[in-house]
């Protein structure tokens, strides 16, 4: 099937205006030599027999019928209705980037909503319209403290962070002359505050810290932020959105640039994507944000409107100049998330986090009282943590997986020497019945 | 005047709902050091006032599933609601994307198989899904050029070609990558000048990068002699892959020369544009470059689907998991549904409709390039500049007329341009009720040209003052 309105009837009025007896003469200017065949039976499918092929490949995904203890950046959280009854509207789903500013107020005053919104959580400034995802966040967060440090040619980044931002972040620098110094961990995952002391210096442009850390700790980086002012190094923070509601924001800890993944906040799993980045800074910073931004404005009759504004810095206007190449963003993600945080609102940002913190508390505190398991870390956390087996990690896996849970992601892969130990989240997706199955098949391990 | 959802809130209302915290959950407190202390400035709003709120944003937008949108090198075609609704199965949104390989085999086979379908499309024999959008795509293409010269110790390869005709992203993204940017000239007829592009290349080129059909809407006749001038120095051709709709299963863009290219799935294969973005921007690439793709791959091994995250000569990771991975479901029903015959009906007929709207409209205005269109074509909105009429007044004009406007003022090297793209999904009603417009503005033109300078007269904000958004920056509420 096709979803071409005209027809033959239609095609022959038309081929008569342009003055071609034949559609294959507007193909003229191609050299013969490089044309195909056309295909010559329709291969196609119905729309029936199409969504009787995504059946049949959905259900070959196991794992959504899993009870999911998976985090590491990407988090289960209730999708609240409204998200997708708001998001499939033509309007929003069907438009494009509001380059008629007149005709896409709705889609502009959204995006100015969810600047808003991650100024709310983060205590930043100013945002921007949306980034790809977290892990491009974090590089365009370095990109942009080496543009306003442009004499140094150092950035420090906690090597406790996520290790897929991490390579992200070492593929957008990989051109620059800019030396990536990575913060050592200490064996319980914390970071080595000590060690940054040390290694910062005059050349120094940025900071990198993951709050909380890859791990699930809260690294104590307040104080280090405040030292780091004296040096002008700009300190980034890459969090989960949804710990600002219950734990001290960005600006609390005196950063300059926030970045991270609004995916909690409205988007499903959905095996990694579409999510969306986010990226917000103080006001002295602006100028060096990368992407879309939205602001405020009149018309000529005086009442307030949106444009998309200081594009000076964007692609389209300074080419190889741009602060950044993006273009196509994230756009209905941020509207998704946008509803997520509202829905939840000003009190309940800090009462779903709380859930978080709570359930994760008890299947954590019930697990180090299992003997032969243990916690990690005294951190303190939000929603997950790192649990060590003193038994084979296969058996531990094999029989979580034959109870259809996938009980936290196994460590090793990512770091050699986490031979025995997952990283367990819990989010208010788990009932108090589901952390006990959790509990009873952890003590049967044993 | 409307409201934003800050200035809707009324104290103590709220939409959530949380599940109850058991007697079990309630003595675990967080350590009052790490609390946040400053208030949370986000609205108190009920559930039935949010829908209100976000419905009243619907009205003041529009969308391909309400009007005619033309917007030139974005492809605005019909998005099919079937897409919608598979990318909703639970079998899909439930997977995490570090689940185990094979517990996500239907994800693992999609994407996969996305792969070999994109491949054979354009003649390519490997690549990748993971860039989140066209920008970032042309990014991974370019990093994968830059590695294979490294591989070679083509150290003096510091020099990236781009016409000046092409989309922005281009040279922004060769810059990203670590190139030096040159600029090559288009011609009067619309082409790359030859010569000029001869005068350029040298030991120092390292790659060209190319739309073709170009952002003028004309395919390059001499692709062939570019792709030559570029390999003989040493450098590798570059495919964006923005208007890829004009020549689905017309030309191979393998045959043409090109080395490594990308696609825009939200472009030519019908997933929504969502307003700005979610996009999706794979990459393919010949035998040369295959080695340098991203990771994560998925690989077949044993009638089982694997992922590879480690190889010696990838460029490394891009995306935080897999990419927009809901987006590759829509792209990947839609090319099923279409099979090899339906996604050559969607070039021809694009082509088809945009020479019959160009036809139709040439009498209007200034036709820079009178040759047959491919997808798109440029029109000079410059013979009405004595009425003090510019293609932007025509451009909010034609919104009063209840369609989106084309793309205005791009390509740069055109002046007071419209750049229109009117997709193979309209219908020739559609086409001429838009050309029964221009045709209406035009002679508001010569009869009353005040009310197109001051459109639009009905949308919901006249023209807006993008000065003093600029100057004085509010961009919170």
């Amino acid at each position: 099937m096709d979803f071409i309105s005209n027809q033959e009837i239609q095609n022959k009025e038309m081929l008569k205006v342009i003055g071609v007896s034949d559609v294959q003469e507007l193909f003229v200017d191609i050299p013969e030599i490089l044309k195909l065949k056309k295909p010559s039976i329709d291969d196609g499918m119905s729309e029936y027999e199409g969504i009787r092929l995504m059946q049949s490949l959905a259900k070959k995904n196991s794992y959504s019928e899993f009870d999911n203890y998976l985090g590491a950046g990407a988090y289960e959280h209730h999708v609240p209705a409204i998200i997708s009854s708001i998001c499939s509207k033509a309007e929003f789903l069907t438009a494009y980037t509001p380059y008629q500013p007149e005709a896409s107020q709705g889609m502009l005053q959204i995006i100015f909503e969810f600047q808003s919104a991650i100024c709310a959580l983060t205590g930043m400034d100013v945002s921007n319209a949306s980034l790809y995802d977290g892990a491009s966040g974090c590089a365009e967060a370095l990109l942009m403290s080496l543009r306003i440090n442009k004499d140094r040619n150092k950035v420090l980044i906690a090597d406790n962070l996520h290790p897929n931002y991490k390579a992200v972040i070492e593929q957008y620098l990989c051109n620059h002359k800019t030396k990536i110094e990575w913060i050592p961990s200490l064996a319980d995952g914390s970071l080595d505050i000590n060690k940054i002391e040390e290694l910062a210096d005059d050349q120094t442009a940025a900071l990198l810290v993951q709050y909380p850390n890859f791990f699930g700790g809260i690294d104590d980086i307040l104080p280090l932020n405040q030292k780091l002012k004296s040096l002008s190094v700009l300190t980034i923070v890459s969090a989960n959105p949804m710990v600002y509601g219950l734990y001290k924001n960005a600006d609390e800890l005196q950063a300059d640039i926030a970045v991270g993944d609004c995916q909690p906040f409205g988007l499903s799993l959905q095996f990694g994507g579409p999510y969306v980045g986010y990226i917000a800074c103080k006001q002295e910073l602006l100028r060096q944000l990368p992407g879309r931004i939205v602001g405020e404005t009149v018309d000529t009759n005086g009442k307030r409107g949106f444009v998309l504004t200081l594009q000076a810095r964007e692609q389209h206007i300074r080419r190889e100049k741009a602060t950044s190449s993006i273009c196509t963003n994230q756009a209905l993600a941020a509207l998704a998330t946008l509803i997520g945080i509202v829905w939840y609102g000003k009190n309940g940002v800090r009462e779903i986090a709380l859930t978080n913190y709570k359930r994760a508390s008890y299947l954590k505190t019930n697990l180090n009282k299992i003997p032969g398991i243990k916690s990690v870390s005294q951190q303190h956390f939000f929603n997950e943590f790192v649990v060590k087996f003193d038994c084979p990690i296969e058996k531990v896996l094999k029989i979580f997986r034959e109870n259809n849970i996938e009980p936290g992601l196994y460590l090793k892969p990512y770091f050699p020497a986490s031979n025995q130990h997952l990283l367990v989240a819990v989010t208010e997706t788990k009932s108090l019945s589901d952390l006990n199955r959790y509990l009873a098949i952890a003590k049967g391990l044993i | 005047m409307s409201k934003t959802i800050f200035e809707k809130s009324e104290k103590g209302q709220h939409a959530y709902s949380l599940p109850k915290n058991d007697e079990e959950f309630k003595m675990f407190l967080p350590d009052d050091r790490f609390i946040r202390k400053t208030d949370i400035s986000l609205p108190e709003i009920s559930e039935i006032n949010l829908t209100r709120h976000f419905n009243e944003m619907a009205k003041r937008n529009m969308g391909i599933d309400n009007t005619f949108y033309p917007l030139g090198s974005c492809t605005m075609k019909f998005n099919p609601r079937v897409n919608e609704l598979v990318a909703s199965f639970d079998g899909f949104t439930k997977c995490h994307p570090l689940a185990p390989a094979q517990s996500v085999q239907g994800n693992l086979e999609i994407i996969h198989e996305l792969i070999c379908l994109l491949s054979e499309i354009t003649g390519f024999c490997a690549g990748t899904l993971l860039p989140n959008a066209g920008a970032q795509g042309e990014f991974v293409g370019i990093r994968m050029i830059a590695e294979y010269h490294k591989k070679l110790s083509h150290f003096e390869k510091t020099e990236i070609i781009i016409p000046d005709n092409a989309h922005g992203t281009n040279p922004a993204t060769a810059k990203m990558a670590g190139y030096s940017i040159v600029s090559v000239r288009t011609n009067e007829l619309g082409d790359i000048d030859l010569d000029h592009l001869k005068s350029l290349v040298s030991e120092k080129t390292a790659g060209l990068m190319l739309t073709n059909p170009n952002t003028l809407g004309l395919f390059s006749k001499v692709i062939l002699e570019i792709s030559k001038i570029i390999h003989s120095h040493g450098g590798l051709l570059y495919y964006d892959g923005a208007n890829l709709n004009a020549i689905l299963k017309f030309v191979s863009i393998e045959s043409m020369g090109f080395d490594v290219m990308h696609i825009n799935l939200h472009k030519t294969f019908s997933t929504p544009h969502g307003g700005g973005g979610p996009g999706s921007g794979p990459v393919l690439c010949n035998d040369k470059l295959k080695s340098f793709l991203p990771v994560p791959r998925v690989i077949m091994k044993d009638g089982k689907y694997t992922l590879i995250n480690d190889d010696k000569d990838s460029i490394g990771k891009i995306a935080s998991f897999h990419g927009n991975f809901g987006i590759y479901l829509r792209a990947y029903l839609y090319i099923k549904l279409h099979g090899h015959y339906g996604l050559y009906r969607i070039a021809e007929q694009a082509v088809l409709n945009a020479n019959y709207l160009k036809k139709r409209i040439s009498n209007l205005f200034t036709i820079p390039f009178p040759q047959h269109c491919m997808h798109e074509f440029v029109v000079q909105a410059d013979n009405y500049l004595d009425k003090g009429i510019r293609a932007l007044d025509i451009a909010k004009r034609l919104l009063d007329y209840g369609v989106h406007a084309p793309t205005v003022y791009f390509p740069l090297i055109i002046k007071e341009c419209l750049l229109i793209e009117p997709t193979e999904s309209e219908s020739k009603v559609t086409l001429d009720q838009f050309v029964e417009a221009l045709e209406n503005i035009v002679q508001e033109i010569k009869e009353n040209p005040e009310i197109v300078r001051n459109a639009p007269h009905t949308k919901p904000v006249t023209r807006l003052d993008e000065t003093l958004a600029a100057k004085n920056p509010v961009l919170h509420a």
